[in-house]
């Protein structure tokens, strides 16, 4: 059945499906209406929904209720992921399953509240202190917001990791036709519990890339959760060899499922010329872009990523066929993800193509950008 | 009352002498306190999570055998908070400095007026132990500290009236070397609201030393600064009970989307609707987008507006198309309807617009000079028969039937079929539009809502 919803509505349309029973978060443009619709959803008693005194009480209400085995999810805008900041990492370190939403805004500070942008690309990879990664969703419309929610639940419990799922204005907000029973969503997945059987130790891992058995705080076995460095029993521990094995399964876990983590959707053209590489809002522009230069018998190929972080490079480089030599990158940001791209494909040559006024990229820019590609 | 833990059987399972604390520092007389405390109630591990903040005090959770929680400065009752909502049979007891109460000041307080039942020990020792003895939220005048080499000069921070001026169910400022005060620490964990004991403390480190501080200065230091000691709050059972629900939660009834008759839509057409704030704009565009997407097309909706609620402009971009839309900007409007000053500022530089764009637009907005063909309607005129709330939406479907993109019967059975809280209003819209549109002579509108054409 076809609807006409904004991002914001299949966001948490996509939670609920994936078994949300949390939700904490504080008013702020353009993500509010998630909080309100959450406030009704669970009005059946299906899950709790808080509106907390500011952003840092809303991730760490989320924060301890996954702890307790809440599938937890909060939802803000640029000037509150700067106040997730501390507790991402506490949910790294602690290794919380956690969906955060990020509805981009304009520009840096209180930007433009009501203008798209899609500057946190590299913020939400780098939003915390220590290095150590997490992964990291774009959708591009009201529907990949439905599926990448449920995907982003699946990726934190599977890996006891907070995920940032990037939305902006012009998804969260804007009305499009979607029919949700028609997207094909995986198998729900749960975080992997401790028996009831044997000892509990609350970070214990046979490999770097395992993760540890979940058991939550009010159950049977004891919770020992700590964000500073720790043990396999969870206590503070100045031994260099187990830090050094629980730094380097916080990083193992993420890079393990590296394959797995790389989400996109390729429109190959094997003799393509041109790639255009796109993610966010601008994919609706590319699509329409790339079928108009074929129109016109040119030979493109388009790469949309869902995934950005880690960089799904391999995506990539399959995505750049024997004959391309020109890539196309637009963002609604100064030009940030691109170098990520040149990074990954070292020849050739990357355009970047870039908005920020917080307006749209248009087909035809983009579709000049290839054309000029040809001529040149 | 003994203080001493037994480690076999209870929760508190170290020992003075094993704690990482400085001898002499008051944090374990707390701890063996709150074990002595939860033993007595006969608490089961399993239902107790010891919240622990940062600084000394942020150590003792590994000293328990229950549920432990350690996670960032100040924000421990932030957690406290989210597993106490998720786990609500719980007993959730945070322990926390005064920096953390001072960082933490926000969460403090309003956990205090929600009233959810979470329990908070402040361990007081009047400066920050961990880093080097610097002064704190709760510091005395004169207090020397490394950060106040010259005395401290600021008022100390009154957390017992804090929390009882915003609704604590329970609390009391008492010192740590009380000998009863795991019986001060039963009480607050007995109480089924929100509950805070500022324990004072001595920092043998710093705080002692610096300042000759001795047991017996807490009565001067109590009295000078209006800082009573001993139960300050304690509110009876049945009104504490009464306090700390979760807050009630109302639904919103949400209309199941309708089924329309398929509608015949002319391929895809942009449109754009602007105006200001309260004119319902992006309802009138969602109204159309609406039956649109029940109709069986397609349709996208990107509005922009400021962050101004019932000023300023508000323009509506609106697809509707019998394909699936995949980019939702307008860049080439086949339809736009100018309806406030407002609207007409926001869209700027009309003269990009190609001849082939019809452009309606309220008589009284001040216009340039544009290629595309531009007809005025008597916006006050159309309120009169639709309504002020329904305005823009009758001023959008009396474009959508002078584009002759559907007609009138057909908008007005699938505005009636959409439904929904506004249905009467919408209607009232549609009604305005067809009595103000002659359907037989489709370019020929009526005179009267079209001053300019009939001029």
């Amino acid at each position: 059945m076809r609807e006409f919803l904004t991002g914001n509505q299949t966001v948490v349309r996509g939670a609920l499906r994936a078994g949300c029973d949390f939700f904490a978060g504080y008013p702020i443009t353009p993500a509010s209406s998630i909080l309100s619709d959450f406030v009704d959803a669970f009005a059946d008693g299906g899950g709790r929904a808080v509106q907390t005194e500011d952003e840092i009480a809303a991730i760490g209400q989320c924060i301890g209720a996954a702890m307790t085995g809440a599938r937890a999810l909060t939802a803000t805008s640029g000037p509150g992921m700067s106040l997730y900041s501390e507790n991402i990492g506490l949910a790294q370190m602690g290794e919380v399953p956690l969906v955060i939403v990020d509805c981009q805004r304009m520009g840096p500070a209180t930007g433009g509240a009501t203008a798209t942008g899609e500057g946190d690309v590299l913020f939400a990879r780098h939003i915390t202190s220590g290095g150590y990664p997490l992964p990291v969703l774009a959708a591009t419309n009201a529907a990949t917001a439905y599926r990448l929610t449920h995907e982003a639940f699946n990726i934190a419990e599977r890996l006891r990791t907070p995920v940032i799922l990037l939305s902006s204005k012009d998804i969260a907000l804007t009305r499009q036709t979607v029919d949700l029973d028609e997207i094909p969503l995986a198998e729900k997945r749960a975080r992997t519990m401790h028996g009831s059987d044997g000892d509990f130790h609350p970070y214990r891992v046979a490999e770097l890339d395992d993760v540890p058995a979940f058991a939550p705080i009010g159950g049977p076995a004891r919770v020992r959760f700590t964000g500073s460095i720790h043990d396999e029993e969870g206590l503070l521990t100045i031994d260099r060899r187990k830090i050094d094995r629980k730094l380097r399964h916080l990083d193992a876990k993420i890079q393990g499922a590296r394959t797995s983590l790389e989400l996109f959707d390729a429109d190959i053209d094997p003799d393509a010329e041109a790639l255009v590489i796109c993610y966010g809002a601008t994919d609706g522009a590319a699509r329409d872009a790339v079928d108009e230069a074929r129109s016109m018998g040119r030979r493109v190929s388009r790469l949309t990523l869902y995934s950005l972080w880690p960089v799904p490079g391999d995506a990539v480089r399959r995505a750049v066929t024997s004959y391309v030599r020109h890539l196309i990158v637009p963002e609604l940001n100064i030009g940030l993800y691109v170098e990520e791209i040149r990074r990954v494909v070292r020849h050739g040559k990357i355009s970047s193509l870039t908005r920020f006024d917080g307006g749209l990229i248009a087909p035809r820019t983009i579709l000049n950008a290839v054309m000029e590609g040809f001529c040149g | 009352m003994s203080r001493a833990a037994c480690p076999e059987s209870s929760l508190l399972t170290a020992r003075r002498g094993d704690m990482c604390y400085c001898p002499g520092c008051s944090h374990a007389a707390v701890l063996e306190s709150l074990g002595a405390a939860m033993d007595r109630m006969g608490l089961r591990p399993e239902e107790v999570c010891i919240v622990s903040d940062i600084g000394c005090i942020g150590t003792a959770d590994r000293y328990f055998s229950c549920h432990t929680f350690h996670g960032l400065h100040g924000r421990s009752i932030t957690y406290a908070e989210g597993i106490k909502r998720a786990r609500p049979g719980m007993s959730v007891i945070v322990l926390i400095g005064d920096g953390g109460c001072g960082i933490g000041t926000a969460h403090l307080v309003h956990a205090a007026r929600r009233g959810i039942g979470i329990k908070i020990l402040v361990c007081n020792n009047f400066n920050f132990g961990m880093t080097g003895g610097q002064h704190s939220p709760t510091t005395p005048p004169e207090a020397r500290t490394a950060t106040t080499p010259g005395g401290a000069v600021e008022r100390p921070f009154d957390i017992c009236q804090t929390v009882i001026a915003n609704g604590a169910a329970h609390a009391g400022r008492f010192s740590a070397l009380d000998a009863d005060l795991s019986d001060k620490i039963e009480a607050a964990l007995r109480s089924p609201g929100f509950a805070l004991l500022d324990i004072w403390e001595l920092c043998t480190a710093y705080f002692v030393p610096s300042n000759k501080f001795k047991p017996t200065s807490f009565l001067p230091l109590s009295e000078t600064f209006g800082l009573p000691l001993g139960l300050l709050r304690d509110m009876p059972t049945e009104v504490a009970s009464t306090h700390q629900p979760e807050p009630p939660l109302t639904s919103r009834p949400s209309a199941s989307p309708p089924s329309i008759a398929a509608l015949a839509w002319p391929g895809r057409r942009e449109i754009c609707i602007a105006g200001s704030a309260g004119q319902r704009i992006r309802s009138a565009a969602g109204v159309l987008g609406e039956i649109a997407v029940a109709g069986g097309l397609f349709a996208a909706q990107l509005d922009d507006f400021p962050i101004t609620v019932r000023k300023g402009h508000s323009v509506s971009e609106l697809i509707v198309s019998d394909r699936p839309i995949r980019y939702s900007g307008v860049d080439r409007p086949d339809l736009v309807l100018i309806l406030s000053d407002d609207g007409a500022r926001r869209l700027g530089e009309l003269s990009s617009l190609p001849a082939g764009c019809r452009v309606i637009a309220d008589a009284a907005v001040t216009l340039p000079v544009i290629k595309a063909s531009l007809q005025f309607i008597d916006l006050a005129s159309l309120e009169k028969s639709s309504g002020r709330a329904s305005a823009a939406l009758a001023a959008l479907c009396l474009g959508v039937l002078v584009q002759g993109w559907l007609d009138g019967p057909t908008v007005e059975s699938a505005v009636g079929a959409l439904g929904g809280r506004y249905v009467e209003g919408n209607l009232a819209a549609v009604r305005a539009a067809r009595g103000c549109f002659d359907e037989t002579a489709r370019t020929q509108p009526h005179a009267a809502l079209f001053p300019e054409a009939a001029s």
